[in-house]
């Protein structure tokens, strides 16, 4: 699409006395891409009352000849056309490859058109341009309207929708503008006239196109529709070049790039160019369009291919395809089946599947047997353990605050557990008789190898222990008990 | 009648259902289809046919057919409806803390209570045993009197 920047660089070149409009003509689709960043501040030096400066494609050559051709071709229709010759060297290949780019440029030159027709339309009533925005209606509106000041004397009836009509006659009573001078509504009406032109010349190429492919390409044309199939042709560069696309890039031939100007792109990503706006395309519900896209993208590539190769000129294969494409998609829309209830399991036939994990060994931590219960619960051999209240009383403690296991230390804190009966009477005695007096047997010194001082218990040398020591010689035993007085 | 389950009529038809059901629990009804409570207890099981079909298999027999007199008089079955279970080919009896451990009487309360039962007696049989205990509370076990004659 052209901008304001492409009619300015129009009027430059006119200023700069280059007067080699005709070859002009043949470049412009190559210097509309080029002069995107044109300067806005050229705008006050311009002078753009002339239409001819500003639409150049209607007098050039180019322009004449190919219309000229497509009338000749539409008057003569009804004869049959020649297939002998290989595709890309029928005349009517390449006038319907020209006939695309020249729609291209068609389009491109009402754009312009109708940006002079606003312009100057603007001092007498400035709201159309915002009211009535499609260029050729907008062209009809000034023609219809011309300088008149009283809107009801207008009948605007079979251009627009009614509403429309009510809401710019409401405008137009309230509108500042003012009439034009003749000579600008001259020069007005002659765009409008133009842009009128341009939009029917558009209309027969269009056309013609269409009814020439229905033989040039009949299976692309079964499937997307021939408007679509001549834009993907011209798009594409040709018939054989757009069959040797892969599908993907057919998919997204003519799409337009929306300059979101800061707006979220999460929303509108539709990568489809002109298969949107084939039929099938245009039926499909909104959810399943993306798919839709692909399969149609595939399908068409398909067509195109056994279209170049001529490999079915009747057509046929083309209708398959579009059946398939339909059938899927019905498919796609299909309720999913019912669900039935399942009958129960037989009971017992399935084994209790035992879940693992990371979660499930962290649960089994907590009732692990933790070291120190393991360190208790071995024993060294040929040694006695001790004890948690000494003398086989109480809860062993095994390997726990032996002289290897230095980090595992035997805590002081006396168990909270419940001592039975015959353990409690033990406890008891042995508390007396140690408090008031000792017997003289019993060592209260225990050195450890660690601390390496040699001093040896002459019991133990002898065998006798402490253990030994409390059963033969104990001072809770009824032989050496002793009483207090 | 439930148009889910099958009715039979003749002995054949018995002798054959009982024979072929292999590894599955055999539930036959013995009832007639007008009677109220055999119709309730029919809704249960023709409701819960489905759920059971994988380890169960659920079949009606009219009573008031002359072949099936056989039956009735052999299993000694005076109370309508009256469910016996089988397991292939052996009898299996149910302690519900009635008089009868060998049939089920009346209608199941609830279609959960069927199923329960089913599965009692599946577990039970596949282990070995004859006789299971019945898992229903005793509030939802039909109570009956037995009268005996002559005896």
């Amino acid at each position: 699409m052209a901008t304001l920047e492409d009619s300015f660089l129009a009027d430059l070149d006119e200023l700069s006395d280059n007067e080699a409009e005709l070859d002009e003509n043949d470049g412009d689709v190559g210097k509309e891409e080029e002069d995107v960043d044109m300067d806005m501040a050229d705008l006050e030096t311009l002078n753009y009352d002339d239409l001819d400066s500003v639409s150049k494609l209607q007098k050039s050559q180019r322009y004449a000849d190919i219309m000229q051709k497509v009338e000749e071709a539409l008057r003569k229709d009804l004869d049959g056309s020649e297939k002998g010759t290989v595709l890309e060297d029928d005349p009517e290949y390449k006038l319907i490859v020209d006939c695309n780019q020249l729609s291209v440029d068609i389009e491109n030159e009402i754009v312009i058109v109708h940006n002079f027709i606003k312009d100057k339309y603007k001092l007498k009533f400035q709201e159309l341009e915002s009211l009535v925005n499609h260029p050729i209606d907008y062209a009809r509106v000034v023609k219809k309207i011309g300088n008149e000041t009283d809107l009801t004397l207008v009948d605007l009836a079979d251009l627009l929708p009614s509403a429309i009509i009510m809401v710019i006659s409401v405008t137009a009573s309230t509108t500042k503008g003012s009439s034009l001078p003749e000579d600008v509504l001259q020069k007005v009406l002659e765009a409008c006239d133009r842009a009128l032109d341009l939009d029917s010349a558009r209309k027969k190429v269009l056309e013609f196109v269409e009814s020439k492919m229905g033989s040039i390409a009949p299976n692309l044309s079964t499937i997307v529709g021939s408007a679509v199939a001549a834009k993907l042709m011209g798009t594409a560069g040709g018939l054989s070049a757009l069959a040797k696309m892969p599908a993907c890039n057919v998919q997204v031939l003519g799409l337009k790039r929306k300059n979101l100007a800061g707006f979220s792109s999460a929303t509108s990503q539709s990568r489809v160019g002109y298969l949107e706006q084939t039929e099938i395309f245009q039926s499909t519900p909104p959810g399943l369009r993306a798919r839709a896209s692909r399969l149609v993208a595939a399908k068409s590539t398909l067509a195109a291919r056994v279209d170049a190769t001529r490999g079915d000129p009747t057509g046929t294969s083309g209708k398959a395809f579009r059946e398939e494409i339909r059938k899927k998609i019905e498919k796609w829309q299909e309720p999913p089946p019912a669900r039935q209830p399942k009958p129960l399991p037989v009971p017992d036939s399935e084994p209790k599947k035992r879940r693992g994990g990371r979660r499930l060994r962290k649960m089994k931590e907590r009732y692990a047997v933790t070291d120190m219960r393991k360190l208790a619960n071995r024993m060294a051999f040929g040694t006695p353990e001790e004890s948690s209240l000494g003398d086989g009383l109480g809860e062993g403690y095994g390997m726990l605050g032996q002289a290897g296991s230095n980090r595992l230390r035997v805590s002081s804190v006396p168990s909270k557990l419940k001592i039975n009966a015959k353990v409690a009477k033990k406890l008891k005695e042995r508390q007396y008789a140690g408090g008031a007096t000792t017997s003289g047997l019993t060592s209260s010194l225990a050195f450890t190898p660690v601390q390496g001082i040699e001093l040896c218990n002459p019991q133990q040398a002898l065998g006798l222990g402490s253990g030994t020591q409390s059963t033969y010689f104990s001072e809770s035993g009824t032989f050496s008990k002793l009483k207090k007085i | 009648m439930s148009y889910l389950l099958k009715t039979l009529t003749k002995k054949e038809e018995i002798d054959r259902i009982i024979r072929d059901t292999i590894d599955k629990v055999l539930v036959l009804r013995f009832g007639r289809c007008s009677d109220d409570v055999c119709l309730q207890h029919d809704e249960i099981l023709a409701k819960s046919v489905r759920d059971v079909s994988k380890f169960a298999k659920v079949a009606l027999v009219d009573v008031d057919s002359e072949e099936v007199q056989v039956y009735v008089k052999y299993f000694d079955i005076s109370l309508f409806p009256s469910t016996i279970f089988f397991f292939n080919a052996h009898h299996m009896k149910l302690d519900s803390g009635t008089a009868d451990h060998t049939k089920w009487v009346g209608a199941f309360h609830i279609k959960q209570d069927f199923i329960d039962v089913v599965e009692a007696i599946y577990r039970g049989a596949m282990k070995g045993k004859l006789i299971v205990q019945c898992p229903i509370p005793p509030e939802r076990i039909p109570k009956y009197q037995l009268l005996y004659k002559d005896v």
